[in-house]
């Protein structure tokens, strides 16, 4: 093989074309965990925390914090980077198993493309309102969140953020490099000054900001379940992160470490920071909490923070995009795919700038949607397959009958993703945040998991080998392991050949 | 990148495929998450969900 015919196969593998094997993939232990950790130590966190400080007190919000955070990316983790880890395969790829081909760019557009474009509006928006705190601060004017100013800002935001993705990925790995551990120090900070100005008994009685119901268990259901949100929100990217460690364990404990550890740190200062200032907006209680120079300085760097946040989830969903979508969009110039992208965000922006202040609800949305998501992934790759993909199917052509399902959609798989959401919204209704009695003792996240994987498991074992979908190991036989053994001697006596 | 390569496997990929199905055959796979593990995975979980629940709640 030439040096150029190598040098695109790598290339091919990179982008997740083809699986990564082993001796490709550039992460150990700690440059993963490294990696999650820059990538989780984003201003979304102050967002989450300051959510949180609504519903229950500091003490509760800790609490809900860690517990919300810990499901959440270890059910996130075990569903997506057990088998990226293992094969080295996108994660849109290794879903073409479960879902069909077609079924796996359904759930693209659901889980991806529905979330970046509402993260993008809500992180532009921030902007917005930090470059206005700063003017307000150095005016001294009262402050506006309605101004004209925060959306003007918040639009240049989303167009500085097409024209650094539109430039590749040089110049993002630039903003990465500066940021998370800046940001980091910051955070660092901003704990400091809260415990040099009250002590940690003080903070610990403080009351929730706005509690919306009367039952303490309520408030504290909810607050969870908004970090376990915040855990699962991980699922559409963390897969293909993943697949570029050396193997299963790198690939699945750093997660516990990086996404867990950081985005717990973050949350808690946020957490503290609204507790302590009376205001669950980022852009509210910063500037009172190191004084004119910090608020300022904290202000302009988080605003900066924010656009880099916003390059990193648009970047990897175009790449995902890419792969996923057929040839047309596929040979679109990467500048208009980005432009394309961005305009949606730039839309709710003007029209829905709501959607800043009642963020959680638009997260735990995305919650009920990735929960069922992980539920499906464990029942599929875990119980149905016994952790083995067989790759020969899922790299084969559309027409290819073994993951065909129908039109290329596994019906099984989307009647559970449906199951998963209704049992979520019925639970716990994101929206009016009503919810039935039960869900203050079992959450809406871990019973509409449990159940999308419960209908996922119960449908396969009793339709697909009748349908003949999916190429699945029968129940009470060892055809798959002599299938993948008869696969292997095929192979060998080809390469022979 | 074309569909053409994703739907025709290239000798590459037929390549990197057999590597990985041999690999399946072996009951040792490299790195593999263990029983260990996945015990680990499940205690931590839960003491942290009992731990932060009574302290917090």
């Amino acid at each position: 093989m030439s040096s150029n015919n190598l040098d695109n196969t790598k290339l091919e593998a990179e982008r997740g074309d083809i699986p990564l094997l082993p001796k490709e993939r550039i992460w150990g232990f700690w440059e993963f965990t490294y990696a999650n950790s820059a990538l989780a130590i984003a201003t979304w966190a102050f967002l989450i925390g300051g959510a949180t400080a609504l519903f229950v007190g500091p003490k509760e919000g800790i609490a809900a914090i860690v517990i919300g955070n810990i499901l959440g990316v270890v059910i996130m983790a075990l569903s997506t980077c057990v088998a990226c880890g293992k094969y080295g395969i996108e994660q849109f790829t290794f879903l073409r198993s479960m879902f069909g081909k077609n079924g796996s760019r359904l759930v693209y557009l659901l889980a991806v493309v529905g979330l970046t474009m509402g993260w993008l509006a809500v992180l532009g928006l921030m902007f917005g309102r930090s470059i206005s705190g700063v003017m307000v601060l150095i005016t001294e004017q009262k402050p506006d969140p309605q101004e004209l100013l925060v959306y003007v800002a918040a639009f240049a935001s989303i167009l500085l953020t097409a024209w650094v993705v539109a430039r590749g990925p040089t110049s993002i790995k630039i903003f990465n490099t500066i940021v998370a551990p800046a940001l980091l120090l910051v955070m660092c900070a901003m704990l400091y000054l809260i415990f040099d100005n009250y002590s940690f008994a003080e903070l610990m009685v403080l009351p929730a900001l706005d509690a919306p119901f009367d039952d303490k268990r309520v408030n504290f259901m909810i607050a969870i379940e908004i970090n376990m949100a915040a855990g699962f929100s991980w699922w559409p990217y963390i897969g293909n992160l993943a697949r570029l460690s050396k193997n299963q364990r790198t690939a699945f404990w750093p997660n516990v470490i990086g996404v867990f550890g950081a985005a717990v740190l973050g949350e808690v200062v946020g957490l503290l920071a609204a507790a302590t200032y009376g205001d669950s907006d980022p852009t509210v209680w910063m500037p009172h909490i190191g004084g004119l120079v910090f608020g300022v300085v904290a202000l302009l760097f988080v605003s900066f923070a924010n656009v880099t946040s916003m390059i990193n989830i648009l970047y990897t969903s175009i790449v995902g995009l890419r792969q996923v979508v057929g040839k047309q969009l596929r040979q679109m110039r990467w500048e208009v795919l980005v432009i394309l992208f961005c305009i949606v965000p730039a839309v709710i922006v003007f029209v829905a700038p709501g959607i800043y202040d009642g963020f959680f609800i638009f997260l735990v949305w995305t919650s009920a949607l990735n929960s069922s998501l992980a539920g499906i992934c464990i029942a599929d790759f875990f119980v149905l397959r016994r952790q083995r993909v067989n790759l020969r199917n899922v790299f084969a052509p559309e027409d290819d009958p073994a993951l065909r399902f129908w039109k290329g959609f596994n019906p099984i798989a989307l009647i559970a993703l449906l199951v998963g959401f209704i049992i979520y919204v019925v639970l716990f209704n994101p929206q009016t945040l009503d919810n039935i009695s039960i869900f203050q003792f079992i959450s809406a996240s871990l019973p509409s998991c449990l159940l999308a994987g419960l209908v996922h498991f119960t449908l396969t074992r009793m339709f697909a080998a009748k349908m003949g979908w999916g190429d699945y190991p029968t129940a009470d036989s060892d055809m798959y392991d002599r299938k993948a053994a008869g696969m292997t001697a095929q192979a060998q006596s080809r390469t022979k050949e | 990148m074309t569909d053409q390569h994703l739907t025709q496997p290239t000798a590459d990929l037929e390549q990197r495929i057999r590597i990985y199905e041999k690999m399946d055959q072996d009951p040792d796979w490299p790195g593999a998450l263990q029983a260990i593990d996945y015990t680990i995975i499940t205690l931590l979980t839960l003491g942290l969900v009992v731990t932060f629940y009574l302290w917090g709640f």
